[in-house]
């Protein structure tokens, strides 16, 4: 479906990362998790097709459903109109988008639950909101791999879990590959089948999340510790969850 | 599924008219100046007059109009009227797809240096002593010229991007203007030098059917171009990354829209001179009336640019004896409209 | 005995050298300053288009001209005046610069010319006289457009050539015309007053001389009426302008060579207007200097136009005068084919009343 041979990309000489490689299928979700500047959104541009790879090979279908980091706030059209430009590779040259298209259009938006921003101006919609739209629009593309950069970087709780709900509901049809890069490995608990750690250049783990995301890793990820416990919460299942031990917060 | 939507608080704008009744107001607009242009003039001839000319090459009417009459208002209006609207309409979408290619509002058709390109090409004309044709055909090849010398600079590595074309625009607009003051040092200043003057100003004066049959499949053809590629220019104004991860080839694409552009810009130069402003100020106008979304935003920039140098040019041969230079003109009106255009859009969108 | 003759030759230069030093000449330019040379000059250069051939028929040779502007030397070149004086086809013309900013005097060619006086335009702002003023080069500043001016540039030559007698003769001539060409012109009712429009660029684009300029001048003085006296200056106009003020009488201008009456004839607005349909347009002639703007031939100008405006008024045998002129203004004798050059008549031949002018009808 989606993937990365012995890849390696290059700013200049040097190298962000090398010899990664991996292959998602349908139905699952990898998350890639590393410190800032250690190559995440290099890597995930590099699944899209935006930045050449210098070593290795990508496999991918021809359009992937792509939602940047930046998510642009000076986009004046209505968000409807930006779903739809997912399917502009389809319409060729000279095409515009037909009764097909905007149907494709608001069934994505169905599907992510924001069917009521389809008339809003785009560059009204807060920041969660645009990135929903931004996934729809990957939707729209009818690509199987969406690949998404920090999807949930600007978004506050209730919007986070809102876009890990979609995610996995997207996963749960079975029709997507979903690639996304976080800071967060609590998101990567909560939705990902497989995570991939970009520890160093060279240096990379990728495995099942529950597996991976052990207190070692992150702990050696981030340079700090980390732990993993489990919240047991009256009434609801337990939950996993993942605690960086930042300084202070002593009571 | 259902996830609460999180509204941040604005509802959607009421706006005063809905869509298309402004897209009427504008097609309207566009009638009654094509009218006013035609009936107002130097030479007096009375608007019903006038109308009856025209609806007499239709149907048969009976001339109480003397030959003069007809001559004035089929062979110098008209064609003035056809041209001045059709220039106006392809400046204008030229300058709203730029717009929209480069995400930048101040973007213009000069940008790319087709418009000086051009301009050289005329006076190296006027100055070898050639008109009409020639003029036209030396005008059109030049502003090419300059595109291509653009496309080939801003090339670096296969890829040009957005400020690199844009500086390489002004650095080949610099060139061919410091050339055609060159051509100007070595005018003759009794013949040559003026014209190249007024024809720089630009103006429609020399308007007739076969400069019309000249400009307007340049003009048509881009214009055409730009409206196929409407919903594509679209896509370009999410910005290049965007537009690749939705699987467009963005070069190829830009350099479609620069030649549509090349292609009206220097088929306009070549029939009227230098016109300034429209590309720049039209767009705005009418991305205020209906956003922009190049599908409502081309026709109706089209009808608005044609519109506003109908009415300009209407002033331009009838207001004096002398013929006042339209560029004169489109730039008087065109400094502080545009300023106050900038500035409603600024106030616009701090309100949002 | 070397010795003794460079003494005796430096005596002669000096002893010949005295009276002109002592008789300083001052006179006043146009510009209203004072001009002083050390005698009559010797060495002139001109930079406004029309004083080369000024100068040339004041003084009556090329000989002291040494330097001109480059459409001076064009005009001569191509035009009687260089056949007249094979010497004028030598002179330097690389003084100044021909197009926009083209009275831009290039200073150090000059100074290699070493002017006694430079003659420079008055009107056009203190940017191109400065650097003369600054290199130590004596100017005189003319004006132009007028036919006070046109007598004072006149009378400014002579003085430069220190042939004052020259520039009254000139202006005698002027004046005895005018007041000719007045008492007929003065008789033409009101009524038969003809509309003459002068398009002072036609070749591409319109523009037509407006009042207060020196075209309006003449055409009021044949008896004519300015149709284009509404304008100010000479503003680019358009065709429809024309068509509404429906000259009599169209003037082409003589500077856009390639500009004939075919350019009105063949034009579908022009050519309904009563100038086209009673084959009133004419181009105007080229003689030492262009026949449009003020020259030492203007009076030919005026008779030109009389005759052709009001053939039954004005009875000038125009191939006479202008042979009569060109002795006293270059001291030469047209041909024939001189004077069919001059006339234009190979352009204008077959227009309304040109036939006066052939050959076969002077005396």
């Amino acid at each position: 479906m989606i993937g990365l041979e012995k890849a390696g990309a290059q700013r200049g000489r040097r190298w962000i990362f090398t010899d990664i490689s991996f292959m998602l299928e349908a139905g699952r979700i990898l998350a890639v998790l590393g410190p800032n500047g250690r190559g995440k959104t290099t890597l995930i541009k590099a699944l899209a097709g935006l930045v050449p790879l210098s070593a290795g090979r990508r496999i991918a279908p021809s359009v992937i459903g792509y939602v940047s980091q930046s998510i642009g706030a000076d986009i004046p059209y209505r968000a409807l109109d930006v779903v739809v430009m997912g399917r502009a590779r389809g319409l060729g040259l000279f095409g515009a988008p037909g009764a097909a298209d905007y149907r494709a259009a608001l069934e994505a938006l169905e599907l992510v639950g924001a069917r009521d921003f389809a008339e809003r101006p785009f560059d009204r919609l807060s920041g969660g909101e645009r990135q929903i739209v931004l996934l729809a629009r990957a939707l729209a593309t009818g690509s199987p791999a969406l690949v998404l950069d920090e999807p949930a970087s600007a978004l506050d709780l209730a919007n986070q879990n809102r876009l890990l709900t979609v995610l996995s509901e997207v996963k749960r049809q079975g029709r997507h590959a979903i690639l996304f890069s976080t800071h967060l490995p609590q998101h990567a608990l909560s939705v990902s089948d497989d995570a991939l750690l970009m520890l160093g250049p060279s240096e990379h783990s990728i495995g099942p999340t529950r597996a991976i995301l052990n207190e070692i890793n992150l702990t050696r990820l981030y340079g700090l510790p980390v732990r993993r416990v489990t919240l047991e919460d009256e009434g609801r299942a337990p939950i996993e969850i993942v605690v960086p031990l930042f300084a202070g917060a002593t009571p | 599924m259902s996830l609460l939507v999180t509204a941040s608080g604005d509802t959607p704008q009421k706006r005063a008219l809905p869509r298309w009744v402004r897209a009427l107001a504008v097609l309207v607009l566009l009638l009654v100046a094509a009218l006013t242009a035609l009936c107002v003039g130097r030479f007096q001839i009375a608007p019903q007059k006038a109308i009856a000319i025209l609806l007499s090459r239709v149907s048969p009417l009976t001339a109480d109009w003397s030959a003069m009459d007809e001559r004035i208002i089929l062979l110098v209006r008209a064609p003035r009227v056809l041209l001045a609207a059709l220039c106006g309409a392809g400046l204008a979408v030229s300058g709203a797809a730029l717009q929209g290619v480069f995400r930048n509002p101040l973007v213009a058709p000069q940008i790319l240096g087709v418009s000086p390109g051009a301009a050289f090409g005329g006076a190296l004309a006027i100055s070898l002593g050639f008109s009409g044709f020639a003029l036209i055909g030396a005008a059109f090849a030049f502003g090419a010229v300059a595109l291509a010398l653009v496309g080939v600079l801003a090339r670096v590595e296969g890829r040009s991007d957005t400020v690199m074309l844009v500086l390489t625009g002004v650095v080949i607009g610099a060139l061919f203007a410091a050339l055609v003051s060159l051509l100007q040092f070595l005018a003759d200043p009794n013949s040559s030098l003026p014209a190249i003057v007024f024809w720089l100003m630009g103006s429609f004066s020399a308007a007739t059917w076969a400069r019309l049959g000249i400009a307007a499949p340049g003009v048509l053809a881009g214009a055409a171009m730009l409206w196929l590629m409407r919903f594509r220019i679209n896509v370009l104004s999410l910005g290049e990354e965007e537009a690749r991860a939705l699987g467009l080839s963005v070069e190829r694409d830009r350099w479609l829209v620069f030649a549509a552009v090349a292609l009206i810009e220097g088929a306009a130069v070549a029939v009227a001179g230098v016109v300034g402003w429209v590309g720049l100020v039209v767009p705005h106008a009418a991305r205020l009336l209906v956003g922009s979304d190049q599908r409502a935003l081309l026709p109706v920039s089209a009808a608005l640019g044609a519109s506003y140098l109908l009415l300009v040019d209407s002033l331009a041969r009838s207001a004096t004896a002398a013929e006042i230079p339209l560029g004169v003109i489109t730039a008087l009106i065109g400094a502080p409209v545009f300023a106050a255009l900038l500035r409603q859009t600024r106030r616009k969108e701090l309100a949002g | 005995m070397s010795c003794v003759g460079i003494v005796g030759g430096a005596a002669l230069i000096v002893a010949s050298c005295a009276p002109l030093r002592a008789q300083a000449d001052c006179f006043g330019d146009l510009a209203g300053r004072e001009v002083c040379l050390p005698g009559p000059a010797q060495r002139v250069v001109t930079i406004p288009m029309p004083s080369a051939s000024t100068f040339i028929a004041v003084d009556g040779s090329a000989q002291r001209l040494v330097g001109m502007h480059p459409s001076s030397k064009r005009a001569i070149d191509e035009g009687l005046l260089g056949r007249m004086f094979p010497q004028a086809r030598a002179i330097d013309a690389s003084v100044a610069g021909v197009g926009a900013d083209g009275f831009m005097p290039n200073v150090e060619t000059l100074a290699l010319l070493d002017p006694d006086v430079v003659v420079q335009w008055g009107d056009r702002g203190d940017d191109i006289v400065g650097p003369l003023r600054n290199a130590g080069i004596r100017t005189a500043l003319l004006r132009y457009g007028t036919e006070s001016l046109a007598r004072g540039n006149l009378t400014l030559m002579a003085d430069i050539a220190g042939k004052p007698e020259r520039a009254k003769e000139l202006i005698d001539w002027r004046a005895a015309t005018i007041i000719d060409i007045e008492k007929t012109a003065r008789d033409i009712p009101e009524a038969r007053r003809l509309r003459v429009v002068y398009l002072q660029r036609a070749a591409s684009g319109l523009a037509a001389a407006g009042a207060n300029s020196y075209y309006d001048f003449y055409i009021r003085l044949v008896g004519g009426r300015n149709a284009a006296d509404g304008l100010a200056g000479a503003p680019a106009i358009n065709a429809e302008q024309i068509a509404q003020w429906d000259p009599d009488v169209i003037l082409l201008n003589g500077f856009e060579e390639k500009l004939t009456p075919a350019r009105i004839y063949d034009d579908e607005i022009l050519s309904a207007t009563r100038a086209a349909r009673e084959r009133r347009v004419y181009k105007m002639p080229i003689g030492g200097y262009r026949w449009d703007p003020p020259s030492q031939e203007s009076p030919l100008t005026w008779m030109w136009l009389a005759d052709l405006l009001y053939p039954e008024a004005f009875h000038y045998d125009l191939r006479a005068e202008i042979a009569h002129a060109y002795r006293l203004l270059y001291g030469h004798t047209p041909s024939q084919a001189d004077l069919d050059e001059v006339l234009r008549v190979q352009i204008n031949g077959d227009a309304r009343f040109y036939d006066r002018f052939a050959a076969s009808a002077s005396k």
